[in-house]
C-alpha cells in the first residue's frame, strides 16, 4: 500500500467516527486495556521507587563496606565467651583484619556511649559515638566546618568532639568551632561540624542507617573504649573485592573470637543483591498480573472487533467494490483496534499515574514516575491493538466481496 | 444449503467494444449479476478467461486487481450501497482512498465536479439517510464516475426508483456514454433496456439472444 499522509489521516478520522458512533460499547471494550496498562504503570512506578530507595539506603551504608556488629549476649553466652577468652569486638579486631586481609583498604571502629551532654537544651540528648579517625572517609561523610577526629587526638587522648549538622543547628549555632561542650563530667572542644547528609528516616529491615546529622563524635581514646565496640566497618579497596574480603574477615573473626558468636556480619552489597532478588520475584508476579489483564483486555478488543466486522460486512463489500484491496481492509480495521487500545492505554496511564500519586501520598510509599513507566504501558497497549485486531481484520479482508455486498 | 457446485454461467462468449452501451436482460437467477461481477473483477470465474484491453484480468494479484477496479471500473447498484456514516461528498470521494496519488486539491475539484454533473451540489454535506432514492442513486453514480473509469457497470440502477427518477438516471448514463465511456447495465425492464445501444438476453447462464 502506498503511504499518503492524508489518506492515513482520513482513515484514522473515519475509524474514530466509527468508534464514536458506539461510544458506550467502545468505552466498555477498552476497560480491560485500561486496567492492564494501569497495573503495568503501577508495577513499574512502585517497583522502581522501592529499588531506588533500597539502593540509596545501601549506598549510604557504603557499597564497599562490611559491617561487623556486636550482638548482645545472654548470660550463658557470656559464660561461654568468658570460657573461650573471647573479648567481644575490640580495636584489635580491626587491626588484625587490616593486616590479615590484603583487599581491605581501611577499617573504622565505633562505640556508642551512653552519656548526657550538659549545657544544651534539655530536650536533646544526642547519641554519642566514639570513633576512629577513618570513620569519616569510610562512611564518605564530609565536613561543613573545621576538621574531623585525627589519629593524634586518639594517641594524645585529646578531649575534642565533632558535631553532626543538626546538633550544631539545634544548639542555636551557639556552639562553634573552639567552643566547649560538657559531656558527663568532661569538657570537650568542638573541632568540627559535619555537612548535612540526606538522611531518610525509614530503617532497612536488616540494618539501620545511623543518622550522622544528630550525633556527636568523640575520639576513641579512653582505655575502656577499645573493647566492647558497637561496630567495626571494614572497607574493601574495590566493590569487586567485597565478597572475598567479607569471607576473609569472617575467617579472621572466627579465629580471634574462638568461634563465639558475639558479633554479626552484614555486607550491604549482599543485601543489595538480596533486595534485587526479591524485587525480581515481585516484578515477575506483577508482570504476570499485568500480562493477564492485558490479555483479558485484548480478548475484549478482539471480541468487539469481530462484532464490528460482522456488523459492517456490507461496508466491506462496498469498499472492495470501489477498489479496496485486502490489505486496505486489514489496515482499516487494524487502525480501529489500535485506536481503541491506544485510547485505553492513555486512559490507563492517566488513571495509573493518579493511583500511584495517591498511593505515594496516602501510604507514603516511594514511587518513581519516569518516561519509561509511561512509554512501556502505552506501547504495550498499541501492540495489544495490533495483536488482537489482526485476526478480525484478516477475517474482514478475506470476505468474498460479492457475498459481502449482498449481506443485509 | 448443500455443497453442490452450481454453475451460474455456462460458456458465455461476449465481446464488448469500447464506448458501447450494453444492457443485459434476463430472469432472476439467470446469472446476470454474476456476469457483471466478473466483468467488474469483483468475482473470479471458475474457468474461462476475461480479457480487458487484451489483458488477462485474473492473472494479477488481489492488489493489482483492486487497484484496477478503483481506477478503471465504476459500479452502480440497485440498492445504492452508500456508506451511511459518510456525507455525499465523502461517499463520492471514497475511491480516491484506494487509488494512486491524486493530490488532495485535485480530488476535491473532481469530486465537486461530478457532484455538479449529477446535480447534487446543494446536497454535498447531507448523509444518505437525508436523501431521496434518486439522490442516493445519483450519489452512487457520482462515486462510480469520479475516477473517470472508462467502464461503468450498473446492476438494475433504476430498480428501486420511480420511472421519472429512473429516466433521469438513464440520462446521466447516456451522457457518460456519449462522452466515450462504456456502460454495461443489467435491467429487468424492457423500456429501460431500450435506452441502450445494444441489448443481450441471458437465460440459465447462457446467452439466449445475442446482442444486436
Amino acid at each position: 500500500m502506498q503511504f499518503h499522509p492524508f489518506k492515513f489521516i482520513s482513515i484514522c478520522s473515519l475509524s474514530f467516527r466509527n468508534l464514536l458512533q458506539h461510544r458506550l460499547r467502545s468505552a466498555l471494550s477498552i476497560l480491560g486495556i485500561v486496567c492492564g496498562t494501569m497495573s503495568v504503570i503501577a508495577m513499574i512506578c512502585i517497583g522502581e521507587g522501592a529499588r531506588q530507595k533500597t539502593v540509596a539506603q545501601i549506598e549510604q551504608l557504603g557499597i564497599r563496606n562490611i559491617y561487623i556488629k556486636a550482638l548482645p549476649l545472654s548470660e550463658t553466652q557470656k559464660q561461654k565467651a568468658g570460657d573461650r577468652l573471647s573479648p567481644g569486638l575490640h580495636t584489635g579486631d580491626a587491626e588484625r583484619i587490616e593486616k590479615g586481609c590484603p583487599y581491605v583498604s581501611e577499617t573504622a571502629c565505633l562505640k556508642e556511649i551512653r552519656a548526657s551532654v550538659m549545657g544544651l537544651n534539655a530536650d536533646i540528648s544526642p547519641p554519642i559515638a566514639a570513633v576512629s579517625s577513618s570513620y569519616l572517609s569510610v562512611l564518605n561523610l564530609s565536613l561543613y566546618q573545621g576538621r574531623f577526629i585525627r589519629d593524634l587526638d586518639i594517641q594524645n587522648k585529646n578531649p575534642v568532639c565533632v558535631l553532626g549538622y543538626r546538633i550544631a543547628e539545634k544548639t542555636g549555632a551557639k556552639v562553634h568551632i573552639g567552643e566547649w561542650l560538657r559531656i558527663e563530667n568532661k569538657i570537650f572542644t568542638v573541632v568540627g561540624i559535619l555537612r548535612q547528609t540526606a538522611q531518610k528516616r525509614e530503617e532497612n529491615a536488616a540494618i539501620s542507617v545511623r543518622n550522622c546529622n544528630e550525633m556527636i563524635f568523640v575520639p576513641i581514646n579512653m582505655p575502656d573504649m577499645e573493647k566492647d565496640l558497637t561496630e567495626i566497618i571494614v572497607q574493601a579497596e574495590h566493590a569487586d573485592r567485597v565478597v572475598l574480603s567479607g569471607k576473609m574477615t569472617e575467617r579472621i573473626m572466627e579465629v580471634s573470637h574462638h568461634q563465639v558468636d558475639d558479633y554479626q556480619m552484614l555486607v550491604p552489597l549482599e543485601l543489595l543483591h538480596q533486595a534485587q532478588k526479591t524485587r525480581r520475584i515481585f516484578t515477575v508476579v506483577l508482570s504476570a498480573i499485568a500480562g493477564i489483564s492485558l490479555l483479558v483486555g485484548g480478548i475484549g478488543i478482539m471480541n468487539i472487533m469481530l462484532a464490528t466486522v460482522s456488523e459492517r460486512t456490507k461496508e466491506i463489500g462496498i469498499r472492495r467494490a470501489v477498489g479496496a484491496a485486502k490489505t486496505d481492509i486489514v489496515f482499516q480495521f487494524l487502525i480501529e483496534s489500535v485506536i481503541l487500545t491506544s485510547l485505553g492505554g492513555t486512559a490507563g496511564v492517566v488513571v495509573g499515574i493518579g493511583a500511584v500519586r495517591l498511593l505515594a501520598f496516602m501510604a507514603e510509599w516511594d514511587t518513581v514516575i519516569n518516561l519509561f513507566s509511561v512509554i512501556l504501558p502505552l506501547s504495550m497497549s498499541v501492540l495489544a491493538g495490533v495483536f488482537f485486531g489482526l485476526y478480525p481484520a484478516w477475517q474482514a479482508a478475506c470476505m468474498d466481496p460479492v457475498s459481502a455486498l449482498r449481506h443485509e | 444449503m448443500g455443497n453442490k457446485d452450481v454453475h451460474v454461467l455456462r460458456g458465455i462468449d461476449l465481446l464488448v467494444s469500447k464506448g458501447d452501451f450494453l444492457s443485459i436482460m434476463g430472469p432472476s437467477g439467470s446469472g446476470k449479476s454474476t456476469l457483471l461481477h466478473i466483468l467488474g473483477c469483483l468475482d473470479r470465474p471458475a474457468y474461462g478467461e476475461y480479457l480487458l484491453d487484451g489483458r488477462n484480468m485474473f492473472a494479477g494479484s488481489d492488489r493489482e486487481l483492486s487497484r484496477f477496479r478503483a481506477e478503471h471500473i465504476g459500479f452502480v447498484f440497485q440498492s445504492f450501497h452508500l456508506l451511511p456514516m459518510l456525507n455525499v461528498f465523502e461517499n463520492v470521494a471514497l475511491p480516491f482512498q484506494y487509488s494512486g496519488s491524486v493530490s488532495l486539491r485535485e480530488q476535491k475539484r473532481r469530486v465537486k465536479e461530478v457532484i455538479r454533473q449529477v446535480g447534487l451540489e446543494n446536497r454535498m454535506l447531507h448523509k444518505p439517510a437525508e436523501l431521496s432514492g434518486g439522490e442516493m442513486q445519483r450519489t452512487a453514480i457520482a462515486r462510480a464516475i469520479v475516477m473517470n473509469p472508462g467502464i461503468l457497470l450498473a446492476d438494475e440502477p433504476t430498480g428501486n426508483l420511480d420511472s421519472e427518477t429512473g429516466e433521469h438516471i438513464l440520462e446521466i448514463f447516456k451522457k457518460y456514454n456519449h462522452a466515450g465511456g462504456t456502460v454495461i447495465m443489467i435491467t429487468h425492464d424492457r423500456e429501460v433496456a431500450a435506452h441502450a445501444r445494444s441489448c443481450m438476453y441471458i437465460k440459465d447462464g447462457t446467452i439466449a439472444v445475442p446482442s444486436v
